[in-house]
């Protein structure tokens, strides 16, 4: 994994983690690796990794068990909730940089709409 | 507190009754990467072998835990350099045999567990080796001992990239936690991840002292570009 060394790395290991755990590459249930593992293979330090961790044990999208590990938590509503809050944050990031092109609400659901539709004939011609 | 810390207040060094580190003060929490940065000449290698005792004539104090004496500073510290000055017709091998009867704490198994994860053969003489695989063998013999303080300087010189974040991964899982391994490097992107702080050095004294995520999260720059700011409008040797 490659990281931008200008945004703090922790916040980046929760959005790795945050993907693996949407498309299911980490089921809910899982066990994570241990901690030093997941640090080594990720090249970044042990301390980050946990701070990444101990984040998202506090959110509830894992869980610790004494003695045994991370787990990712069962509990589907917490992970619909996770699921809904990643979609937001990158829809939000879309519509402030449409709106900074003063983009209507019509126009903006028009190009977007418009936009999915091309990508979805693009694919199909593959 | 100071046991679980290494420091060093009002650092003076002269060699040569030329100036190399000024007033320098530094206190870091043990158990972390430290990066260690700064131009060539900028007195990386100095601070290390002052660390560690190689260097004596200073004035000021250091400390390793509660430990001042050079000669317990030997003991609670390994450093990189130590090789300089082995002879060279040695084997790998023979040299780590040397090593074991010098420091109690030297673990021999962990030097084979080292020497095979970085694909070195021991049974060659140390002047066969290549730069990148002299580094390499340096690094072995400095992790292979059981302390407090791992001193490396410039690590992975002459090593490709593919390689480095081989060796970086693997030191990550070795480091015992209160243990702390200062790197010193020039170029900063080659360890950047793995650094919890990094102390810039330059004209004799520490300029600078961070916690690198912290650094991230205030400033938004990154650690390379925060590191280069000492050194805008100036040009370095490198």
């Amino acid at each position: 994994m490659e990281f931008d060394d200008k945004v703090p790395i922790y916040l980046q290991i929760k959005q790795y983690l945050y993907q693996a755990i949407i498309t299911g590459r980490l089921k809910s249930g899982a066990q994570l690796p241990a901690v030093r593992q997941l640090a080594a293979e990720l090249t970044v330090n042990v301390n980050t990794v946990q701070r990444a961790l101990s984040e998202l044990i506090q959110e509830g999208v894992l869980v610790t068990r004494r003695g045994r590990g991370n787990f990712v938590t069962d509990d589907i509503k917490v992970l619909i909730e996770l699921k809904n809050r990643v979609i937001a944050t990158e829809l939000g990031t879309l519509y402030r940089q449409l709106a900074d092109l003063n983009l209507s609400a019509e126009e903006m659901k028009d190009a977007f709409a418009q936009y999915v539709d091309e990508q979805e004939a693009h694919h199909d011609h593959q | 507190m100071t046991t679980n810390k290494i420091s060093a207040e009002h650092l003076t060094y002269k060699r040569n009754r030329h100036l190399i580190l000024d007033d320098l003060n530094l206190n870091v929490q043990q158990g972390h990467f430290i990066g260690l940065l700064g131009a060539n000449g900028a007195g990386k290698t100095t601070l290390m072998r002052l660390l560690n005792g190689v260097a004596t004539n200073f004035t000021g104090t250091i400390q390793i835990g509660a430990s001042e004496s050079i000669v317990d500073r030997k003991q609670l510290s390994s450093f990189s350099e130590s090789l300089k000055g082995v002879n060279a017709n040695r084997t790998l091998h023979q040299i780590a045999t040397d090593y074991a009867i010098m420091y109690l704490d030297f673990s021999e198994k962990a030097f084979e567990n080292f020497t095979n994860k970085y694909e070195l053969d021991c049974h060659q003489k140390l002047s066969a080796l290549s730069k990148g695989n002299r580094k390499k063998f340096a690094t072995a013999l400095t992790l292979s001992r059981q302390t407090q303080l791992y001193l490396l300087d410039e690590p992975f010189e002459g090593i490709d990239s593919m390689t480095r974040k081989r060796l970086i991964s693997n030191m990550i899982a070795w480091k015992p936690a209160a243990a702390t391994v200062m790197i010193s490097d020039h170029h900063v992107n080659d360890v950047v991840n793995i650094l919890d702080e990094i102390v810039v050095l330059k004209d004799k004294h520490v300029v600078a002292h961070r916690n690198t995520e912290q650094l991230r999260e205030e400033t938004g720059m990154s650690v390379e570009a925060y590191y280069e700011s000492f050194y805008e409008g100036s040009a370095t040797d490198d």
